[in-house]
């Protein structure tokens, strides 16, 4: 009998580790999935070579125009163009492109700085970019220098098909591919959230292989469904938007930097009818309601500021580090009318870390604090508990009726 | 006293330490230039030339210039570059109608696409090294595809047509290369000004891309001092040289028919004007030159209409004449030495009001024909042969009017000769057999001993480097034209080597043919004032030099779609055969009937096993009574119930944590 009381305290002092240890591996990713976001990067890729394809470069060099409008300076923008159309020879307005026949806006512009051209948009590069693995002598602006803070736009365009896209007419990539690359940036900690975002024909396919969390994907059809240009211009002889492109664009025209509009609101702004193709979301890998995350997340460069009484100091890092991530949640429905009342919730915040300073001292009592925290946070775990014991209880009573023989 | 002293000295020291650098950052200039002048085929050439100096402090690495852009600076001093130059150009220079024989179109006539051509500072061993690295380096910069050129197989090592500079030399061109607005955009960016001020801003993207031929180079020097022969400074040069047609429209019909040359100014050709000097700029002046042709055409009409006395023509006569009339009166004339050559107006750029801008016109009275100078020999190259199999290069030089005049004056005295180098560089695709390199003379072959002095020939080899060769020739003054063959095999490209638009074809890049016995520079009277790096640069007696066009070799492209529908087809064949070979041997059709039956019989046996379960308990509950009781009074110690509890209430707290 002493034997088993002996056996049965080693059983609970067993469990009660087991769980320690489950939550705090607990903390720690949900710490590592909300580092505060630091800066955004887009990465826009037109894969198409010849004349004919002058869409799909209007595509990309739109985008260029809304990110860069939108405060994304070009060091962060990888701009990749197969081909040259604004100085082609077929080109009757030499050094501009246009995406509307009404001539209004030259997309090229005058201060265009363009990453990758021609011959170096290939497969290879551009999985490079994606991963990281450069020559050492590729210079910074060729590089993509994400970190894990970092919201990534990735927009691609060109002809694809089933589970892949066509780079130059001469090579593919498949939707392994792709999602490969995702895997090895997220484990490399080179993104925290990446909007994929994909006008081609069968876009949907490209994000069938997608497992890593934080990725959010917009195509614009479905499988077996065409993506069609919007319209033809005349004067330039090809067609010169794609009717996803054309429609985000609408949509991008109207905001600023500071508008709040949400990624639903984009999604929903998608008619069916006029793109002649459903626009495909994937969105179960990403965490966040889409109602509260501001466009401006990924298509914008928007900081917020922290406000610091000491610069410098051994330990504030980590303090505002974790005061940020408490605020997340919360921030991004604050509009950002508000933002003294932000301040002051920082600031308020950080004053308590301050207090507890004494917690932080070694990691065990990091997370004890952390568990400390969480539950005095909830009034109802309590007696919420308490029922779901409750409740337990009599499936247990029957599970041990039928098991017992 | 001696209390003060100290005190006194301190501000002092400071006031010399900010002389001092007042001193240093003085010897950092830029100086802004452009250059007009028409040409004989109605077009306008627009030569923008930008000179930014800075000394070069050895002891300082991180040093950090007024002027001078540092991203140039750290590249000179971490690839130790001694002269580099770096060309983008589109269309070609027309050597027979804007001339040859200037230093305009010896300097800044470039093949198409890019060219770049580096000297380095390194030991023998490090130059590859150090080449690579500044490709990738100037891709970033530049927004090209400059890296291109880091493989071995697309830059040699020419010894004898650039400078002396034996070993250290790279040379390297991308003759596909397109030149738009993300190339210039970096290179307005190293102007202190960039395009917001000054001569740059009148750089309108679409007229400079609309013109026949445009080049943007970037020149790198480190001129050694005379005194110790060490290097003093770094000197950046950007030039833009763009040839643009004036609008006809605006000036009317009448010119056309009349062959007067079209009227143009700054703000038809560029469509804007300049609203002021860059500030920063020790120099800021636009020259207009007007060639020999016209200033002879306009004495001959002078002494014709009136006798007007030679030292009576001030700038206002220069402004009005009867050829031509020039909308701004310029500061200061400069003449060639020689009589009735070609002048150049100067005029100097102020700060001008918002509502008074600078533009210059010219417009054309009196219909003038003249043509520009040449080169001593007008270079073409072309291809011969058909097929995918074989073919052979020719470079053909055909004499212009300033032999003719050479072998006129000359034919007194000794025989004269011209001196002909040149450099053709071959990818190695294009297998060049140099044996059968030939030579025709005013079309009668000839032996290649008699004319060849030097070559030089580094063969190619498969997939690491390119052919070069290197041939100085001697000719006769007299000689009419000469052709230069040799015979080459198409090679065959690896499938995975094919660029993505094989079918167009592939291209050898220019050859250069210099003269060096020519040198092109223009002799003003007035030498000793003249400050401006450009009027420098045109007196300069530089080496005659011009390249061929950029030949395009359609190679033998394989059906790029073959392999996938091979390997289709053998498939289908494949799986069609072992398919039915395996259905035949393997089937067995009582084993398939008996299985389908199984799997009837299992449908549901899960719920029915369950449901018998669970009546079974029911039923035999009271039968197992006298068990329970036990058992029931150690269920509350039992190490399995409470294991189960505690599972359920970490679940609960789990759960819990995460629907926060």
């Amino acid at each position: 009998m002493g034997l088993s009381v002996s056996e049965l305290l080693m059983k609970v002092v067993l469990m009660i580790m087991l769980t320690f240890l489950s939550y705090s591996v607990a903390y720690s990713s949900s710490s590592y999935k909300t580092t505060m976001h630091t800066n955004n990067w887009a990465v826009l890729v037109c894969t198409s070579r010849f004349w004919f394809n002058y869409r799909h470069m209007a595509n990309t060099l739109s985008l260029y125009r809304t990110v860069k409008r939108l405060g994304i300076p070009d060091e962060r923008i990888i701009l990749m163009l197969a081909d040259d159309m604004a100085c082609n020879a077929r080109n009757k307005y030499p050094a501009q492109v246009f995406n509307n026949e009404n001539h209004r806006l030259n997309l090229y512009g005058d201060n265009v700085e363009v990453d990758y051209r021609g011959y170096e948009v290939t497969v290879e590069n551009f999985l490079r970019v994606l991963t990281g693995r450069h020559e050492s002598a590729v210079p910074r602006s060729k590089r993509l220098l994400s970190d894990e803070g970092s919201h990534i736009l990735l927009y691609m365009t060109g002809h694809g098909g089933d589970e892949f896209l066509k780079f130059q007419d001469s090579e593919e990539l498949q939707s392994h591919d792709l999602a490969d690359a995702v895997k090895q940036m997220e484990e490399k900690r080179r993104f925290k959230e990446l909007l994929i975002m994909v006008d081609t024909c069968q876009a949907s396919t490209l994000f069938s292989q997608f497992h890593s969390p934080g990725v959010l994907a917009i195509g614009s059809s479905m499988k077996g469904e065409n993506s069609y240009s919007h319209h033809l211009d005349s004067d330039v002889g090809v067609s010169v938007v794609d009717r996803f492109t054309f429609y985000t664009l609408a949509f991008f025209e109207r905001l600023n930097m500071y508008d709040n509009a949400s990624l639903s609101s984009l999604f929903n702004s998608y008619n069916p009818n006029l793109l002649m193709s459903t626009a495909y979301y994937r969105m179960d890998l990403y965490q966040c309601h889409l109602e509260e995350v501001p466009v401006t997340n990924f298509f914008a460069s928007v900081m917020k500021t922290i406000h610091t009484d000491s610069a410098y100091r051994s330990w504030s890092n980590k303090n505002i580090a974790e005061a940020k991530t408490k605020n997340m949640s919360s921030d991004q429905s604050i509009s950002d009318s508000d933002r003294n009342f932000l301040r002051k919730l920082d600031e308020v915040d950080q004053f308590n870390n301050l207090t507890a300073e004494d917690y932080v001292r070694d990691s065990v009592g990091q997370i004890w604090r952390a568990i400390l925290s969480t539950v005095n946070t909830f009034d109802s775990i309590d007696t919420f508990v308490c029922y779901g014991m409750l409740l337990m209880l009599p499936m247990l009573i029957f599970s041990t009726w039928l098991s017992s023989k | 006293m001696g209390l003060l002293h100290p005190k006194a000295t301190f501000p002092l020291s400071l006031v010399f330490l900010f002389l001092f650098f007042l001193m240093a950052s003085a010897e950092e200039e830029f100086l802004e230039e452009l250059l007009l002048k028409p040409l004989p085929d109605r077009k306008v050439l627009a030569h923008f030339h930008f000179q930014n100096e800075a000394p070069l402090a050895a002891h300082s690495f991180a040093r950090h210039h007024h002027l001078f852009p540092k991203s140039i600076s750290q590249l000179v001093k971490k690839f130790h570059i001694k002269t580099m130059e770096l060309s983008f150009t589109q269309g070609r220079w027309n050597y027979e109608r804007w001339g040859g024989f200037d230093p305009i179109s010896s300097h800044n006539a470039k093949p198409p696409g890019v060219e770049l051509w580096a000297v380095f500072d390194v030991p023998q061993h490090q130059v590859d090294a150090s080449w690579k690295n500044l490709t990738h380096s100037l891709s970033g910069l530049f927004c090209a595809s400059i890296n291109f050129l880091e493989s071995s197989t697309s830059y040699s090592a020419p010894e004898w047509a650039f400078q002396s500079a034996l070993g250290s030399l790279r040379y390297g061109t991308l003759p596909r290369e397109a030149v738009c607005t993300e190339n210039l955009t970096p290179w307005l960016k190293l102007l202190p000004c960039r395009d917001k001020a000054g001569l740059s801003s009148l750089m309108d993207r679409p007229s400079i891309y609309r013109s026949f031929y445009h080049s943007q180079r970037l020149h790198l020097a480190m001129p050694t001092a005379a005194s110790n022969g060490s290097k003093s400074g770094i000197i950046l040069e950007q030039a833009l040289t763009v040839v643009l047609q004036p609008d006809n429209q605006k000036a009317g019909i009448d010119h056309v028919s009349t062959k007067i040359q079209p009227s143009w100014s700054l703000s038809s050709i560029f469509g804007r004007k300049i609203s002021g000097r860059c500030v920063v700029a020790k120099l800021s002046n636009i020259y207009l030159h007007v060639e020999r042709g016209p200033v002879t055409q306009l004495e001959n009409l002078q002494k014709k209409t009136s006798k007007i006395a030679a030292n009576d023509t001030g700038p206002e006569d220069y402004r009005r004449n009867s050829v031509f009339e020039l909308s701004v009166t310029p500061e200061r004339v400069h003449t060639e030495l020689e009589k009735s050559s070609s002048s150049l107006y100067e005029y100097s750029i102020k700060d001008y009001k918002d509502i008074e801008q600078f533009d210059l016109g010219l417009t054309w009275k009196h219909p003038v024909v003249w043509s520009s100078p040449h080169a001593p020999l007008f270079a073409s190259r072309f291809l011969m042969g058909s097929g995918n199999e074989r073919g052979a290069i020719a470079i053909s030089l055909k004499s212009t009017e300033v032999t003719e005049g050479l072998a006129a004056a000359n034919n007194v005295e000794e025989r004269c000769k011209l001196q002909v180098n040149v450099l053709q560089i071959v990818p190695w695709y294009v297998k060049v057999y140099y044996h059968t390199l030939q030579l025709l003379v005013d079309e009668r072959p000839q032996v290649l001993t008699d004319f060849v002095e030097r070559m030089r020939v580094s063969p190619s080899e498969d997939k690491v480097s390119p052919g070069v060769m290197e041939l100085v020739l001697q000719f006769p003054c007299e000689m009419k034209s000469a052709v230069l063959s040799i015979e080459f095999d198409k090679g065959f490209l690896h499938i995975d080597e094919y660029p993505p638009d094989a079918n167009q074809g592939f291209d050898i890049p220019s050859a250069i043919i210099s003269f060096p016995d020519y040198h092109a520079g223009l002799q003003f009277l007035d030498k000793s004032q003249s400050k401006s790096p450009l009027l420098s640069k045109l007196q300069e007696r530089s080496p005659v030099l011009s390249y061929t066009e950029v030949l395009l070799v359609p190679l033998t492209t394989p059906d790029f779609s073959m392999p996938y529908n091979v390997i289709t087809i053998t498939c289908t064949v494949f799986a069609l055969y072992f398919g039915s070979l395996l259905n035949v041997l393997r089937r067995r059709v009582g084993e398939e009937e008996r299985l389908l039956k199984n799997k009837e019989a299992k449908k549901g046996v899960f719920f029915r096993r369950l449901l018998t379960n669970v009546s079974a308990k029911l039923r035999g509950r009271p039968s197992e009574s006298p068990l329970p009781p036990p058992s029931s009074s150690s269920l509350f110690v039992n190490s399995k119930l409470i294991f189960r509890v505690l599972i359920v209430a970490g679940i609960a707290v789990a759960w819990q944590y995460y629907s926060q």
